[in-house]
């Protein structure tokens, strides 16, 4: 094999093998829980496995693992996931992440603001935002139009800044606390 | 062409926001994200697949076998 440039084509599983941490970033983004993000991950494993013969070569591997683990989520996960996500701190570490000085973002607040959003939206962050899938792509994952994927990503970028208190001049803030006040 | 209105008030409702404000929250996402992904993956997703891949090799083996015969 050595020298040579005609290597073989990676088997099915060195293919699955390689999309793990894409799965588990997916799947711990999707359930804000580490631990059922791994039995998640398991489980997707497992059917992904079972069901290879309706993987059709040359399309996108992640994507399609991303269907069968969203899909696996939605059915049997979600309300778990609620109720780990309230007695269990999500991530462990403290980052900060860096950027100009009027937009330094603790990531762990940024993560705490995502696991406020509904599950649709902070989906469509992570597949479009993030993991790098086009807008087909995650259309056809979360089984809705593209306008659709679009608006959802809009009013969950919206919906961070206001959480996060991005925005830049302090009478927005003012007018946005007024306005709670009542 | 109503679809078509419903993303073009979208992508308005987006240019209102704070462009820096967005650029913070992509960056934080992708920050994110990319921790998630060099995070160490516990070893027992590998182990699951090769426990799979043997077990296929197995039975792909007793079928020849069977079949041979």
């Amino acid at each position: 094999m050595r020298g040579s440039d005609a290597m073989p084509p990676n088997s099915f599983k060195d293919d699955l093998v390689a999309e793990i941490k894409n799965l588990r970033a997916f799947a711990i983004s999707l359930s804000g829980s580490v631990s059922l993000a791994d039995d998640l991950v398991q489980e997707t494993l497992l059917r992904a496995w079972s069901k290879s013969d309706k993987f059709q070569p040359g399309t996108s591997l992640r994507a399609w693992l991303f269907t069968i683990l969203r899909n696996i989520y939605y059915s049997n996960y979600r309300k778990r996931a609620r109720e780990v996500q309230d007695s269990e701190g999500v991530f462990a570490r403290r980052v900060t992440v860096s950027g100009d000085q009027e937009s330094h973002l603790d990531l762990e607040d940024f993560r705490k603001a995502m696991t406020k959003l509904p599950a649709e939206q902070r989906e469509v962050l992570t597949l479009v935002g993030a993991s790098g899938l086009s807008y087909e792509e995650a259309a056809a994952i979360c089984h809705v139009e593209i306008g659709t994927i679009k608006s959802r990503l809009s009013r969950a970028r919206a919906k961070l800044v206001e959480l996060l208190a991005l925005e830049e001049t302090s009478e927005g803030l003012i007018e946005r606390r007024l306005r709670h006040a009542g | 062409m109503k679809k078509l209105n419903a993303v073009e008030s979208d992508a308005q409702g987006e240019a209102a926001l704070d462009s820096k404000a967005l650029e913070a929250i992509g960056r934080a996402l992708r920050a994110h994200y990319d921790d998630l992904v060099q995070a160490p993956l516990p070893e027992k997703f590998a182990e699951l697949l090769d426990r799979l891949e043997k077990k296929e090799r197995r039975g792909d083996a007793r079928k020849r076998r069977h079949a041979s015969e």
